[in-house]
């Protein structure tokens, strides 16, 4: 009696375990997944619910970490591939980072990629606003002749500094940064399906190991 | 020496023959689900029975999820006799024609390949 108890206890601290690695899916879909894994495990366990019983279950589930974690893998991927969201992608990317190296840098260069998109899509539209300071200007260097300088306009410019393109970054402005958006977003999808197709391998290949 | 020796062959084989299994899980899913809906527990009885798959447990749910939010798959719970609800999945058109696709790379795949290795065959005999 007292065995079962403990057992009991046992399936509802891994389960709660489970859930709380799944924090950030919607609370019905953790709800879905965690039925389900109560129902596999109830089912595998037969009506006496010995200790040793349910500890092989448990572990053949794995760690509610890597279980969790590859619910959650999954889900971000298809997600960012679906939308395509700056948001979801550098999501997506942030997760696979603590993985791989690769990964790691691939998230850099997709933060860097966004960040210039964002400033030539603020430049072209701060123009209109700071007609006499915004822009990409040339400014005089101590070491260099000069150096080129997207400016938002918000600050005045220093002397000796040419305004290169004048109303044109407006066009321009938006055609970079529209592009190197597109650019970015193909990169770290590309990337995503690719980390995805070696993906929970890494999870996979411990759980084969540990299953032995 | 010798521990070292087949320690270093045993390890990249061994990883191999795991992302083979990978790669082949999704198929397997999709195939066992060919006539008809089951539940995971059945799923997973039924790669263990007829394919040999090792399949760990913790691998297939997630799979499972995937495969729904990718549209192959629709889940339902179904209120059982053993008192507890079970969810049962099903393929969907979509997942059907990508099964049947799979399967059909699969044959001509694995005929090629068999023809490659018949050399080999011969000589292990």
């Amino acid at each position: 009696m007292a065995d079962t108890e403990i057992a009991q206890r046992k399936i509802k601290k891994y389960l709660q375990d489970v859930a709380a690695a799944l924090r950030g899916l919607p609370a019905e879909q953790v709800r879905d997944i965690v039925e389900e894994l109560r129902s596999h495990i109830v089912e595998k366990t037969n009506e006496d619910m010995t200790l040793a019983d349910v500890d092989s279950v448990l572990a053949g589930l794995g760690s509610p970490q890597d279980l969790a974690s590859m619910y959650l893998a999954d889900d971000l991927q298809t997600r960012a591939l679906v939308s395509r969201s700056p948001v979801l992608v550098l999501r997506s990317l942030f997760r696979w980072a603590s993985l791989s190296f690769a990964s790691f840098f691939v998230l850099l260069g997709s933060v860097v990629g966004y960040f210039m998109a964002a400033s030539f899509v603020g430049c072209a539209l701060l123009k209109p606003i700071h007609p006499h300071t915004a822009g990409l200007w040339t400014i005089p260097d101590a070491t260099e002749p000069y150096s080129y300088s997207l400016r938002l306009g918000f600050d005045s410019v220093p002397p000796g500094s040419t305004d290169v393109l004048g109303w044109w970054i407006v066009p321009i402005g938006l055609a970079v940064g529209f592009g190197l958006f597109f650019l970015t977003a193909r990169f770290g999808l590309w990337s995503i399906r690719r980390f995805r197709r070696a993906s929970p391998m890494a999870v996979y290949q411990k759980q084969v190991r540990d299953s032995r | 020496m010798e521990e070292i020796l087949t320690h270093a062959t045993a390890e990249p084989s061994d990883k191999w023959e795991v992302q083979v299994r990978k790669g082949c899980l999704e198929l397997a899913i999709l195939a066992v689900l060919w006539s008809g809906r089951l539940y995971g527990l059945e799923i997973l009885r039924k790669l263990a029975d007829s394919s040999a798959l090792i399949v760990p447990e913790g691998t297939v749910y997630p799979l499972l999820s995937r495969l729904k939010a990718e549209g192959l798959l629709t889940s339902e719970w179904v209120e059982a006799d053993a008192g507890h609800p079970r969810k049962y999945y099903k393929l969907t058109a979509i997942g059907r024609r990508r099964a049947a696709q799979m399967a059909r790379f699969w044959s001509t795949f694995s005929a090629n390949l068999d023809r490659l290795l018949a050399p080999l065959r011969k000589e292990e005999r």
